[in-house]
């Protein structure tokens, strides 16, 4: 009939168990990195804030519509698969035309739009990524978010944006790959579960009607 | 001699600082203070202080932000009943304090105006001991000229912007550059009407101001390496005042790294100690942290000697670094981060 040997598959299910479990242990490892990161991030804010004042490290420093420096990319392939890729923009000194930055298309809300604090950069998954137009802003788009701050800003801020720079580097890598991974070896361990009750059942079947 | 004269004018308010210098917290109020686990206890443990109910009376969350805007009330609050009850030339000399709060005010209504924020939304913002009439309309101005003339020419910043005038757009890099040439010229008029007042004043306030001075040129020059503020561009904003003036002020201008500030700071002796590299074992301070412990040392020293306007400048900065340091507990507080609680300032060792 063509069932592959059960004891096939059940090494295999095994293997990609094992799999799994090194890969939730690592993801677990990363996501205590993470979080530490941050912490370390929004304590400099906090350090800055005490050299500086509380009001010169506040919701003031930054506009209420932002441009991120980093945009995420993501596309479903032919086969059902999910694709990422990371675009960052390159700071340059002149804004040129041919310099693209993201529209807002439809409705404010469209889109996974995670808005984290104003040293982070936004992150944003798009739907249909071969829709960029080109956007005309009147200021530089890519200036350092360190700049809203003032030009003259203490360590302890620049330390901040590092923290949540690596933060978010971390994040990127780590959710977005295991996202990925963990829907591929969920499909796998759902075909091999598959196939192995089926094995079993046939097996069953067959015993069934030699004793009989 | 001031010692028979001085009370004539200004005897009550010397008495009435004096008095409020003895509520500022000691030791055992902050050694309460880091115990805490949340900002209720901090609450609790603030009302046996002077501030007693101050934190009570809002009904609004209790947040970290809420603690800073309350202790600053606090301090407005104690500043204007000083103020209003003072008679020449202390009454100048106070309003002289208010000035560089002024300053900060005109940058962050240039900055949020750079940002679209909504001039409604940066008043309440501004800092009270620096307020004026034409505050509102200073996020207009698209040049310091032009901010000059149409709007400050009328307020007591104009006296400062003698080199701060220029017709350059009023972006990131010329507010900054507006600031420090503003609090330049304003440092430099407050030593130069401390000095011709002479006697104490003149022996307390000057060295004060000389500290400001030369923390400035080298907070500058640390803060703008690996920014587009050249050397050229920054001996301009280094208030000449100070002890650095002008060998130490031409050296810092040419530094191109940390070490070659070090190596100016190594030749005068009270700033050796601040750029000296920690002891091993010891708690990491930041460059900040130590100019704001030396200057709790020069500020303490103003209420050894009677008959002087120096209290008054002394005891308000002395309270600003007690809410530097209440706030910064809180923050560790809500943050979880105990170990670094201790990183504030005491201020009167022991008893007051």
């Amino acid at each position: 009939m063509g069932v592959p040997e059960p004891e096939e598959s059940f090494l295999s299910l095994d293997a990609k168990l094992l799999r799994f479990m090194d890969q939730l242990e690592l993801l677990e490892e990363k996501r205590a990195t993470l979080n530490s990161l941050i912490e370390q991030g929004w304590f400099s804010l906090s350090k800055a804030r005490y050299s500086m004042g509380n009001k010169h490290v506040s919701a003031l420093q930054y506009a209420s519509e932002i441009e991120p420096l980093v945009c995420v990319h993501a596309r479903t392939l032919d086969n059902g698969e999910a694709e990422f890729c990371i675009e960052r923009v390159t700071q340059s000194k002149e804004s040129g035309k041919d310099e693209r930055s993201v529209e807002d298309i439809g409705p404010q809300e469209e889109g996974v739009r995670r808005r984290n604090k104003p040293k982070k950069d936004i992150a944003r998954s798009e739907k249909a990524p071969e829709v960029t137009p080109v956007k005309k802003n009147d200021q530089n788009p890519q200036q350092d978010p360190l700049k809203w701050f003032g030009i003259l800003v203490p360590q302890s801020l620049k330390q901040a944006q590092l923290s949540f720079k690596q933060g978010m580097m971390l994040h990127f890598q780590t959710s977005l790959y295991f996202m990925i991974d963990a829907a591929k070896v969920r499909s796998d361990n759902f075909d091999n579960i598959n196939m192995a009750y089926k094995s079993k059942r046939h097996n069953q079947i067959q015993k069934n009607t030699t004793c009989q | 001699m001031a010692e028979l004269s001085f009370n004539v004018d200004h005897g009550y308010l010397e008495g009435l600082v004096r008095g409020m210098k003895a509520g500022i917290l000691t030791q055992t109020d902050y050694h309460n203070l880091a115990q805490c686990d949340t900002l209720e206890d901090m609450k609790l443990h603030l009302q046996s202080t002077d501030y007693g109910k101050l934190l009570s009376s809002s009904e609004e969350d209790l947040t970290v932000s809420l603690v800073d805007n309350k202790l600053r009330e606090n301090l407005v609050t104690e500043f204007s009943c000083l103020r209003t009850n003072a008679l020449p030339p202390l009454s100048t000399f106070l309003d002289y304090i208010t000035y560089s709060y002024m300053i900060d005010n005109v940058v962050l209504l240039i900055t949020g105006a750079l940002k679209q924020r909504d001039v409604a939304e940066l008043l309440p913002r501004c800092h009270p001991l620096g307020a004026f009439d034409q505050m509102a309309a200073v996020g207009i101005a698209r040049t310091p000229t032009e901010l000059y003339s149409a709007i400050l020419v009328d307020t007591p910043l104009a006296q400062f912007f003698q080199d701060a005038v220029s017709e350059s757009n009023l972006d990131e890099m010329e507010a900054e550059i507006l600031r420090n040439k503003l609090y330049k010229a304003y440092l430099e008029s407050f030593h130069s009407f401390c000095k011709n007042i002479g006697g104490a004043t003149k022996d307390i306030m000057c060295p004060v101001l000389e500290f400001e001075a030369d923390r400035r040129a080298f907070i500058i020059t640390v803060n703008s390496f690996g920014t587009d503020l050249s050397g050229a561009d920054r001996s301009a904003l280094y208030p000449s005042c100070g002890k650095l003036y002008p060998e130490g002020l031409r050296l810092l201008a040419k530094a191109e790294d940390h070490e070659q500030v070090k190596a100016v700071a190594d030749c005068y002796p009270d700033y050796k100690m601040i750029f000296d590299d920690p002891e091993p074992g010891s708690d990491f301070k930041t460059l900040e942290d130590r100019f704001f412990e030396q200057e709790v040392k020069l500020n303490t020293l103003a209420f050894l000697q009677q008959f002087h306007f120096g209290v008054f400048y002394s005891y308000i900065k002395l309270k600003e670094q007690e809410c530097r340091n209440i706030v910064w507990i809180a923050e560790c507080v809500t943050q979880r981060q105990k170990s670094k609680i201790h990183n504030y300032i005491p201020i009167f060792q022991g008893k007051n």
